[in-house]
This record gives C-alpha cells, structure tokens and sequence, in this order.
C-alpha cells in the first residue's frame, strides 16, 4: 500500500492521538489539528492548532495542506468534546460548546475536506461517532444527539460525495480509556461494557481496525455505512 | 480579473466537467448557456464539482474564494442558473471586502 495523506482532527491526544501514531508507523504522511499542541514529534507529521469549529481555521489549515501536500487522501473527523450530564443539569453554553465541535466541526472539516479529497484515487471520509447513539444513554443527552447528528451527516455526505469517488463512514467505539470519559464513574462504565455483546473495553487498535477496513482501496463499495464495535446495534 | 477572465474560467471549468460526462448529458460551452436548473442536464451533485473545479481554479489565479451559497440550490434564486449569473457572482465576490 503505497503512503497516504491523511489529516486527523482532535490529534492531540486520546484516539486521535493513537491513530496519529498507527498511520506514522504505516508510513503515511500525517496531518492532525487540535486545539492544544501534540506530543507526536515525526518527519512525516504537522501540527495545527486549531479548533474545528472555527471555520476560517479549518480553512486556513486546509489551504496548507493543500500548499504541502497538493491534497489529501483520508479525512478522520475525530475531534469531539463530552458533555456527561443529565439534560436538565447540562448549561446551555455546554451545549453549545457540543454541537459547535461535534456537528459544525465535522461540517466544517467535511466542508474543505472534500475539496482536497476529491482528486485522490482513493478517497475516504471516516468520522467518529459513539455507542451512547443506539444505546440511547441516559445522562449523555446532548453527546449523543450530537454524535446522531454526525451519523446523519456521515449518511447523507456519502450520497453527495460517491460520484467524486469519495466514501463516507463512521466507526462508534465502546469505552476505551481515554481523557473523553475519564470523569465517568467507572460502574456506569463497567455496566456499559457488560451489556456489550463482548463485554470486553476496547483499545484503540480496535477503532484503528475498523477504519483500516473502510480505508482500504477494496472498500470502495462501501460508505454510508456505521460500525460500532462490541456488537452494539 | 476581469469579467471576460472569469467567463473564460468557468467555461474552462464547463468544458472540464464535460470530460467525464456522457456524450448525450454534455453541457453547452458558451456564454450564454444554462448550468444548472430547468433545461440543464446538470444535476445538484454535479453543480456541486462543477462549482469546486471553479473555486479551484480561481485558487491557482490567486483568489480564494468560496461558492457556498444558501440560494445555490433554488431554481429561480440562484447565481448558478446560467454562465452570466455565474460570472456576475463571482465577480461580485471578488470585488466584496474579503
């Protein structure tokens, strides 16, 4: 497989982080943005610091790769911000602060992102969603929503993008531990993971796994499509 | 750029989009000719490169420029009806304040 450009929002730790450094050990050329710096240090990777919401930011990134690069292969909207908290507790400006980085940053970067897909061989989209969609989780209401959103976008997106030779999927992991859901007490997080049909935590290998298989070239047929991982339905 | 340099640029772009479009689904390469809308073969996902070839070639022409627009799909509202109302668009945009 030959080495390709990938941009991965929220880089600067967690999954993001990871799927950084899983790509650079593949030997493809890595761009991430976040809006804190990243620890990863690599020939092949540059950093933006920049909030996804900020469309002019989005833009501006997206112009520097397209100046570095000529372009990009694969677009992974990772970035999202959790809000754990019953709706009737949950500040408005929380709420905001969801939507702003997990729907308008997706949009965002999609929005660009296309424009720097579309004349690869090979182009993907993969964004990030969660469990806590079909499992309807109490306590994570504007989280999910927001994540429903990112599900519709991903479906919708596919529809617009397929005749470019763009495919557009998403990947929802179980619990993995990460700073997202450090402040979870880990009894509704071990509940969660035993109603898994395997009741195991997952790694980020396990999320990587998925987008490989979406990033494949022999994947071409398939878009649209949202896979979560534990046999979450 | 002029409003001749810009027409010459979408007609580029036209001609571009034809390059991978059936014989019988060809869009006219004129000045005149409808783009998108009754009468063009043009569907909205095909405005959709037609309009990101545009925008990238006002890019190599060293102007960054966005077609995104809330009245892009309207049948009767939108700047990208025909070449002309293309043309006045972007050029109304190059010459607003960025």
């Amino acid at each position: 497989m030959s080495a390709r450009r990938i941009l991965v929002t929220g880089a600067s730790r967690g999954i993001g982080a990871a799927l950084v450094s899983r790509f650079l050990e593949a030997g493809d050329t890595v761009f991430g943005c976040g809006r804190s710096a990243a620890d990863t240090t690599h020939e092949r990777y540059t950093h933006f610091a920049v909030d996804v919401a900020n469309e002019e930011a989005v833009r501006g990134m997206c112009n520097t790769i397209r100046t570095a690069a000529g372009g990009l292969d694969v677009l992974i909207n990772n970035a999202g911000v959790a809000r754990m908290n019953a709706l009737a507790l949950t500040p408005p400006e929380d709420a905001r602060q969801v939507v702003d980085t997990n729907v308008l940053g997706v949009f965002n970067c999609t929005h660009q992102g296309i424009r720097l897909l579309r004349k690869s061989p090979c182009a993907r989209i993969v964004n990030l969603t969660t469990v806590a969609v079909p499992l309807r989780l109490e306590g994570e209401a504007i989280y999910a929503a927001s994540k429903a959103a990112v599900e519709s976008l991903t479906r919708i997106t596919a529809k617009e993008v397929g005749r470019m030779g763009i495919t557009c999927n998403a990947v929802g992991p179980t619990p993995i531990r990460t700073d997202l859901i450090a402040k979870v007490p880990s009894a509704k997080l071990d509940a969660l993971v035993a109603q898994q049909a395997i009741p195991s935590w997952a790694t980020v290998d396990d999320v990587y796994n998925v987008v490989e298989f979406f990033l494949r070239p022999e994947s071409r047929m398939i878009t649209g499509q949202v896979v979560y991982l534990g046999g979450i339905s | 750029m002029t409003r001749e340099d810009i027409q010459g640029l979408v007609l580029t772009a036209v001609a571009g989009v034809n390059a991978s479009r059936d014989a019988d689904q060809q869009l006219p390469v004129t000045p005149d000719a409808l783009v998108f809308g009754p009468g063009s073969p043009l569907d909205s996902l095909g405005l959709v490169g037609l309009l990101v070839d545009i925008e990238d070639a006002l890019r190599d022409a060293g102007h960054e420029v966005s077609l995104s627009d809330s009245r892009a799909m309207s049948q009767s509202r939108s700047p990208f009806r025909s070449v002309p109302t293309l043309v006045a668009y972007i050029d109304e945009l190059l010459a607003s304040p960025a």
